[in-house]
């Protein structure tokens, strides 16, 4: 054992190799430097998790500066572990002896008399503390946390009442307040004294937001209501922002708008904080009331910044379906000759976005070929293919083709081999389809080329009508008229050679249509052995179904042959996965 | 070259790249074995141990060819384990009797053994009727692999029926009776009051005046479980609190909110670790509102000032001829693993008993990982943290999805001890 010399420190005996530490970095002329680098040796003693000699080591430090604040810091956090908390109370006192104003001796000293359950010696130092600091919120707030720390509300809400009397602020201690109301599930409660926590200290707004936000859907009409009923505008400011928050938008911001602040300044920047909380927000009601709100502040906001806000405004409009809101924002922008470039461009092609939307085909082509010198190559090349796509769903195949006649990109050799698709042209397909590869449009565009690759490809005609028909009609969302023509397409071709591929088309859009019967029987159809590549994808979509038909045991037994018969399918890791969920095996997702 | 010499090579060499010539599909005549091997061959490390134990379910036998390809096992060519490990996707190798042989050789000069398995073990699983908010990781792999297991809890231990199990496996159960100290952050929340309401039913239908006095009998009887040939597996806050209530039998450990009287502020010091599975002289922390219970725990998670920062655990190599059990509770693709958090994360050097074997540490630092020991005919295996694969679950996290994680080092050491029980008993020697 470690020899021990009994030198008085608070009552406890100090290893000797400790003595000779502190005493070495004492002979240093007791230079501030050689403190820090003593505190710093505890502090490495205790992030090594020898709290005992780092109590030690912090201790020793305090005999020689007595008010070093990251010393008793370390000294509490030492000796919380070693379940000594009444070890830091001498300390504590030497500290207080030199300097009674010490807050922080204070609030360890609260600590430690919570944690060993001496209540009125909690209080004697707590009114000892008062004394020398009358008008601090401090030592109430440290009495309060104590007894949560002892999970003793009562006791906590009793310390915020009465530093509320004492100090005669009707508004102290009150985000402490808000936040025990919350625990307690009193949430009127907590949203009033949450508005004088923000009336007092404005940088709570945002925590309290995010507090009351929290709050359980049946507690929402009460706080509500607390907020709307407060004096200070913060509570509806803040009831607008929760309403946004819960999912009503438009109602927060009528709220708000009914409450504005004065002042074109305060307005904005009320606009702005409110757009900041329904900025992640998506749905139709969310896009709106963001136009909504950027049209508010382009009314309020002059110069070059206007025309701006009002474009935002205009797109944000058009993406929530408002075209008549969307051109009146846009009103002379597109022709305004002293407008920025890009502003005027931005203008013209959200212009004839809202065009094609409305299903103005024909003046969104003419103004788009009126403005395209004034535009960037790739944004008129995007603004083509965006129309040639429109006309494809109008059904109108020949204006499509021709919006992308000049276009050799990926992406217009994608949307052009969906044209000559729907001709039923299916070499020119196939050409041009794989011609866009992997990596024109986004991950799902290439999915879908790679579906209608897989489709079109086991086909040994150049070309067939009746397939392209079909294939129209069900990208018109004609899902009818597109099951009748695949079905019969189907019945034609041979099953090894395109018609099992057909045929799981043509299941998989009949389950989509919830119609199940219809879907087994044409995945079945599918399922056939002269087509080895679409026999285990039929069947695995055929699990899936009667999966979803609760059909268990089916299911499985089907996963179990697909996956046996077809080991080298590289659907075998997917009908693994389904094996594993319906068994159990793995969470379902 | 001849067309008859370059189609034969041909076909030779697509043999060799094909894989399914050397996984699935029923083997050549004179090759009556598959060899599962456990090496970064292996599709599906975990579901592998499916495989074994239906074998030995069915009433097969097999063999686990311990630090041979990182713990192959050697299973018979019949029909049923082959589809069984095709619809698992489990790596299978034809083995002719010629090559068995070889291998036997290289196993007999190495640091190798070949232990038979005979016979699946019972398996059960002490967890609450209700599902906590959080996952239970040998649940997870049991599920995954395909194991048979039933669910025990408090009236099944106490009134025996755990003796029906071979195995028995422990996870986030606070033994204390404190429900893990979440009073303090999780107070309110649903899943909270269920605990604790269903823990006091228990309490009251098998007469018990607290929690606490109930959980200590579980453990004890667990304890019983164990004298008495079983074996027993814990991870996360089981294996620290097990082994408190164990040696508390005449001390108050537990916080006033659990039992309605405070901790003996000397209990540490009237701990009775003769009657604990794994750990001496451990001090406890008195304090009702930190959520921890001792210093056995080297990383305290949940403690910041004492929190430390995940590392990586090493398995110990042991010598497979004298001591199989414990080189069969370390057989692993991976020797390094990365470290993850539970309430218990890892287990402090100082507060470990000296009859116990430390199966995987942290070097440099002064805690373990992995620890086993006997207990009267039967052994215990304790492992510290909550989920191998989720380094840092959260109290209402989602599962962990296995199927993303087949080759989970962690988990396999959770399923070595699953199997384990089935080795022949008479090569024990552990």
């Amino acid at each position: 054992m470690a020899p021990v010399w009994r030198i008085k420190t608070c009552g406890q005996p100090v290893p000797r190799h400790l003595v000779l530490s502190v005493l070495l970095t004492s002979s240093l002329v007791g230079t501030l430097p050689a403190q820090e680098a003593a505190v710093a040796r505890a502090f490495e003693l205790e992030r090594r998790g020898k709290y005992a000699e780092a109590a030690d080591a912090y201790r020793l430090v305090l005999l020689t500066h007595a008010t070093d604040v990251p010393a008793l810091l370390g000294m509490e956090r030492s000796l919380l572990p070693l379940g000594r908390s009444a070890d830091i109370l001498p300390p504590v006192r030497a500290a207080l002896a030199l300097d009674s104003t010490l807050t922080v001796a204070h609030g360890i000293g609260v600590r430690a008399w919570a944690e060993l359950g001496q209540l009125d010696s909690l209080k004697a130092l707590v009114e000892r503390w008062v004394r020398v600091e009358p008008n601090d919120d401090a030592p109430y707030r440290e009495w309060g946390r104590a007894a949560l720390l002892q999970r003793d509300r009562g006791a906590a809400r009793a310390a915020y009442h009465l530093g509320r009397e004492r100090l005669g602020r009707p508004t102290a201690l009150a985000a402490e307040l808000a936040q025990l109301a919350m625990l307690e599930g009193k949430y009127g409660e907590a949203a009033r004294e949450w508005v004088h926590a923000v009336v007092d200290l404005p940088g709570y707004r945002s925590a309290a937001q995010s507090a009351l936000g929290k709050a359980p859907a049946k507690a929402r009409p009460e706080i509500l209501e607390a907020l709307n009923a407060a004096r200070a505008p913060v509570g509806r400011e803040l009831a607008a922002g929760l309403q946004a928050e819960w999912g009503e938008p438009l109602a927060g911001l009528q709220l708000l708008e009914r409450n504005l602040p004065r002042g074109a300044d305060a307005e904005v920047h009320a606009y702005r904080q409110f757009l900041e909380q329904i900025r992640a927000q998506q749905g139709d009601e969310a896009k709106q009331v963001r136009a909504r709100i950027l049209e508010a502040i382009a009314q309020r906001t002059a110069g070059p910044q206007n025309a701006r806000l009002r474009l935002e405004a205009a797109r944000s409009f058009a993406e929530s379906g408002d075209a008549a809101a969307a051109r009146r924002m846009l009103a002379g922008l597109a022709e305004d000759e002293a407008a920025p470039p890009d502003l005027a461009a931005g203008a013209t092609l959200t212009l004839i976005k809202i065009l094609a939307a409305e299903g103005k085909l024909a003046e969104a082509e003419q103004r788009l070929a009126r403005h395209q010198d004034g535009l960037s190559g790739e944004d008129v090349a995007n603004a083509w293919r965006d129309l040639a796509v429109r006309w494809i769903d109008a059904g109108n195949l020949d204006r499509a083709e021709a919006a992308v006649a000049h276009d050799q990109s990926v992406e217009g050799l994608a949307v052009a081999g969906k044209v000559r698709l729907f001709r039923g042209d299916l070499r020119g397909a196939f050409e041009r389809l794989q011609a866009a590869g992997p990596f024109a449009g986004s991950r799902e565009d290439a999915a879908e080329r790679t579906a209608l690759l897989a489709l079109i490809q086991p086909i040994r005609a150049d070309s067939l009508p009746a397939l392209g028909q079909g294939l129209s009609a069900l990208e018109r969302g004609d899902t009818a008229t597109a099951l009748r023509a695949l079905v019969e397409v189907a019945e034609r071709l041979p099953l090894g050679a395109g018609g099992a591929e057909v045929y799981l088309l043509a299941g998989r859009v009949e389950a989509a249509r919830g119609r199940t019967d219809q879907a087994e029987r044409l995945f079945r159809l599918a399922d056939n052995a002269d087509a080895l590549a679409t026999a285990p994808a039929a069947e695995l979509e055929l699990a899936r179904l009667l999966v979803g038909l609760e059909r268990v045991d089916e299911a499985i037994e089907l996963l179990e042959h697909l996956i046996i018969t077809y080991s080298g399918s590289a659907l075998v890791p997917q009908a693994r996965r389904l094996l594993d969920a319906v068994r159990g095996a793995v969470p379902r997702t | 070259m001849k067309r008859r010499t370059f189609l034969r090579g041909t076909a030779a060499g697509l043999a060799v790249l094909s894989p399914l010539g050397r996984t699935f599909g029923v083997p050549p005549r004179e090759a009556p074995w598959w060899l599962v091997p456990m090496d970064d061959a292996q599709t599906d490390h975990l579901k592998a141990y499916g495989v074994v134990f239906r074998l030995l379910e069915r009433g097969g036998q097999g063999e686990w060819f311990l630090n041979y390809r990182g713990g192959a096992f050697l299973v018979p060519a019949d029909s049923t384990t082959t589809r069984d490990a095709q619809l698992a996707g489990v790596t299978l190798e034809p083995l002719a009797e010629r090559e068995l042989l070889d291998i036997r050789a290289e196993i007999a000069e190495a640091n190798m053994d070949a232990v038979p398995l005979e016979k699946a073990p019972k398996v059960a699983v002490y967890a609450p009727p209700n599902a906590p908010p959080w996952d239970d990781a040998v649940t997870m792999a049991l599920q995954y692999a395909g194991i048979t297991f039933e669910k025990v809890w408090d009236q099944d231990v106490l009134s025996d029926a755990i003796r029906r199990y071979d195995w028995l496996h422990l996870h986030h159960e606070d033994f204390t009776g404190q429900y893990s100290k979440f009073f303090l952050n999780y107070a309110g929340t649903a899943w909270l009051a269920d605990m604790v309401d269903r823990n006091q039913r228990m309490m009251r239908q098998l007469g018990f005046p607290t929690v606490p006095a109930l959980k200590r009998a579980v453990a004890q009887a667990i304890r019983a479980y164990v004298d008495q040939g079983g074996f027993l597996f814990a991870m996360c806050t089981a294996t620290e609190t097990i082994d408190l209530a164990l040696a508390s039998a005449d001390v108050d450990i537990a916080a006033n909110y659990a039992d309605g009287n405070p901790m003996d502020p000397n209990a540490s010091a009237k701990m009775d670790w003769t009657q604990a599975l794994a750990f001496r002289d451990a001090r406890l922390v008195l304090s009702p509102t930190v959520s921890q219970f001792s210093d056995i725990d080297g990383h305290q998670v949940n403690a910041p000032a004492l929190r430390q920062p995940l590392g990586s655990y090493t398995l110990f190599s042991f010598s497979a001829k004298i001591d199989p059990v414990a080189t069969m509770l370390v057989q692993n693709h991976r020797q390094v693993i990365p470290d993850f958090y539970g309430l218990t994360t890892s287990f402090t050097r100082h507060t470990l008993k000296p009859s116990l074997t430390v199966l995987a540490e942290e070097a440099g630092t002064p805690w373990v990982k992995y620890i086993h020991g006997e207990q009267g005919q039967g052994t215990w295996t304790f492992f510290g943290g909550h989920d191998p694969e989720d380094p840092q679950h959260q109290i209402g996290d989602a599962p962990t999805d296995l199927s993303l994680h087949p080759h989970s080092p962690g988990y396999r050491l959770i399923l070595n001890n699953v199997l384990f029980p089935a080795a022949k008993k008479r090569e024990l020697k552990t």
